[in-house]
């Protein structure tokens, strides 16, 4: 459903912001809404926060819930993993289809279809279907990918970073306003005079509306690439349809993509851990009001306002003074401290210092998630969406990792939890040193001087002779070009070679 | 009569003793407090429907004047070992700011060391599907728990009876959550027939 005045003639269309040579936005206007670049951007970033609301929208409520459903800490664990795990394969299954589909229908789709288990979550009543309707909330998490994919598709090499960051950011920003809505929500409700055990449900109502919202918007208003729709292009043979066994084989072998899968599992994997056990985690250690809990958790989620989006930008300088090797050593550094500081956030014992360690421990925790988002649109451009999905399965593989092993049942208090948590993320972060772009370089090792690689190179080895004869590889092309920033503040102007340049294995 | 004054008055200053350093110790408390319910073991009562008759008094047998401290009893609901389990905010702590086993409160009464007390308690809507005892706790002037008694014996085994918690679903959610399921999966589909029909005839065009 495009616009209806948009040209077929990709030259005469007219942006509001300044565009490259694949159409994507140079400059990331936050207040404008613009066709389709930052239209898209809002749509996009409000969406997945919609999601975020309602995949932890219980937490916050689990008092009563727990009450109301008489679940254990262990069912509770349970179902706080399960919430999680859904969108483990759905994020795989999004990323393939923002590749095929684009990512407005994706996304879209995903919003409407997990609404239901939203609405259902209100009539939840007993462990099973309260762990049920948790599962089938979390797979709306997969809005991340088809976020950073549109993101990728909309915002060039220069501000990618940025981008990525804030709309992510922005949208896990619902994690931490669904702490201080939930239970506002649920108060309101029973002032009205509904009982406890049936306010918190209706309470559900809210987010399940707001995210059924959100999708019509999306469908109406959005819009795939800058120059329109995948549908239409594809008809139109603007864009060539690519197919799912070389979008598959192109993303799972490249070994980046499994590092930052799993280095992203110790950052927003963590995120989502700490998203689920930290209302109860005041609630109970302090013996706090409710309200008060949930003010409390929600500054660990809001905080993403500015760390996640800072993490972004932090990639973007980096990278413009020291290439990609500086957006691997931020990543390395950031995402190592919040690790120390989660093995203090387990230590402190008052009120207050638990309150400061957990801000600053949000700040470089949600900093590293948009940091990894600066590095993963330059791993593969074939495969963009597979690699995102595969990125962001990997969050949530972390998440339920970690769930299992330290907030499951009564093993650890959650104060021991958290300690052993951050000595795992400081260990499960070294893999990022072994990541290497040839054309690049590494956190230890220069790009390559016996045959110096190009950017070229790179990407149009994901392409085989014969679709580089039909000229499928042209967008990579393009995207290789203007990736030559990732170099660093000293470039050299390097002759582009055309195609003909001998296949190299990435 | 003497060395027994002597031992009551002494137990009363070490509580009071105790109690100027802010903690109280549910330990060092005595089980001076009679206290009795009326469901019978295993019984299941309903929230919201059933009422449950509290009954507590003095325990005759220990001497006179032990309750000289006491100006209030407050009667609670407490839960049971088993509904305790694996739920760490039901936990019994032995400092009682911090214990959280008796969370309900069914009535507070000033002391009456003449008489047994009683009250018919209807079960609040808000309490939960689990197994319960009853238990008193007698404050002194300063509001500080000074004595006890509960309805079970000392390992909390006996005289244990269960409460059904009301489930808070309503015949009116369950259609509204139908319903707005439906309409989510319904406009999805919708949507993506007209955006079919639109790509189907702006090719014609």
């Amino acid at each position: 459903m495009g616009e209806s005045s948009l040209q077929m003639d990709s030259e005469r269309l007219k942006f509001a912001l300044p565009v490259d040579s694949e159409l994507k936005a140079t400059e990331l206007r936050i207040f404008s809404v613009a066709k389709p670049h930052m239209r898209t951007f809002h749509l996009s970033w409000i969406g997945f926060f919609a999601c975020f609301v309602s995949t932890f929208a219980a937490p916050p409520l689990l008092p009563v819930i727990r009450d109301n459903l008489n679940l254990t800490a262990t069912d509770i664990g349970n179902a706080g993993i399960a919430s999680v795990s859904g969108a483990v394969f759905a994020r795989l299954a999004m990323g393939t289809a923002c590749d095929l589909f684009g990512p407005r229908l994706a996304s879209a789709s995903l919003i409407f279809l997990t609404a239901p288990a939203v609405y259902l979550s209100s009539i939840a009543s007993s462990a099973t279907s309260f762990l049920l309707v948790r599962f089938f909330t979390g797979f709306s998490l997969a809005t991340f990918v088809s976020t950073q994919f549109w993101m990728s598709s909309m915002f060039s090499a220069r501000v990618v970073g940025s981008a990525n960051g804030v709309a992510a950011g922005w949208g896990n920003l619902g994690g931490g306003a669904t702490q201080l809505i939930m239970p506002l929500v649920y108060d309101l409700i029973r002032d009205i005079g509904a009982t406890q055990f049936t306010a918190w449900r209706i309470a559900f109502f809210i987010p399940a509306l707001f995210q059924t919202l959100s999708a019509f918007a999306i469908l109406i208003f959005g819009q795939d690439l800058p120059a329109g729709n995948f549908r239409r292009l594809q008809k139109s043979g603007e864009k060539p349809k690519d197919k799912l066994s070389k979008v598959f084989y192109h993303g799972l072998t490249n070994y980046r993509g499994w590092i930052l899968a799993l280095t992203y599992g110790y950052c927003f994997g963590v995120e989502l851990t700490v998203d689920n056990i930290i209302a109860e985690y005041f609630y109970d250690r302090f013996n706090l009001k409710l309200h008060t809990a949930g003010i409390i958790a929600a500054t660990f989620g809001l905080a993403n306002l500015f760390s996640r989006p800072a993490g972004g930008v932090l990639s973007d300088i980096l990278a413009r003074r020291f290439g990609m090797r500086g957006r691997l050593w931020g990543l390395w550094v950031v995402q190592t401290l919040g690790g120390v500081l989660c093995v203090i956030l387990g230590r402190v014992g008052s009120l207050g210092a638990s309150i400061t360690v957990m801000i600053a421990f949000s700040f470089f925790v949600q900093a590293a998630c948009g940091l990894t988002f600066g590095i993963v649109p330059f791993v593969s451009r074939r495969s963009l969406g597979l690699i995102s999905g595969m990125t962001g399965g990997g969050g949530n593989v972390g998440a339920v990792l970690t769930q299992l092993i330290f907030f499951r049942g009564s093993r650890y208090s959650k104060e021991t939890g958290l300690f052993l948590m951050g000595i795992m993320i400081i260990c499960c972060t070294i893999p990022i040193c072994l990541i290497y772009f040839p054309q690049w370089g590494g956190m230890f090792f220069g790009p390559t001087t016996k045959e110096k690689i190009t950017e070229e190179d790179y990407y149009l080895s994901e392409w085989s002779s014969t679709e580089k004869e039909q000229g499928y590889h042209l967008a990579s092309l393009k995207f290789a070009d203007n990736s030559r920033s990732e170099r660093g503040g000293k470039v050299d102007s390097v002759p582009t070679p055309s195609d003909g340049t001998p296949p190299i294995h990435v | 009569m003497a060395p027994r004054l002597l031992a009551g008055s002494l137990l009363t200053f070490c509580l009071l003793a105790e109690s100027c350093y802010g903690t109280v110790l549910f330990s060092t408390l005595q089980p001076t407090l009679v206290v009795s319910a009326s469901p019978k073991e295993g019984e299941v009562l309903r929230a919201g429907d059933d009422k449950i008759t509290v009954t507590w008094g003095m325990n005759q047998s220990f001497p006179v004047g032990t309750d000289e401290a006491y100006k209030q009893v407050k009667v609670k609901l407490c839960y049971a070992p088993i509904s305790q389990q694996d739920r760490a905010w039901r936990k019994t702590n032995d400092d009682l700011s911090k214990d959280k086993t008796c969370q309900f409160q069914i009535i507070v009464r000033p002391y009456n060391s003449s008489s047994q007390q009683s009250f018919d308690w209807m079960i609040e809507r808000d309490v939960p599907t689990a197994t319960y005892f009853v238990r008193a706790y007698a404050y002194n002037s300063d509001g500080r728990e000074v004595a006890f008694g509960q309805s079970t014996d000392g390992q909390k085994k006996t005289n244990l009876f269960d409460i059904q918690g009301i489930s808070g679903r309503h015949a009116s959610l369950d259609v509204a959550a139908g319903c707005f399921s439906a309409f989510s999966v319904l406009s999805l589909f919708g949507f993506l027939f007209l955006e079919k029909r639109k790509a189907k005839t702006s090719q014609k065009s």
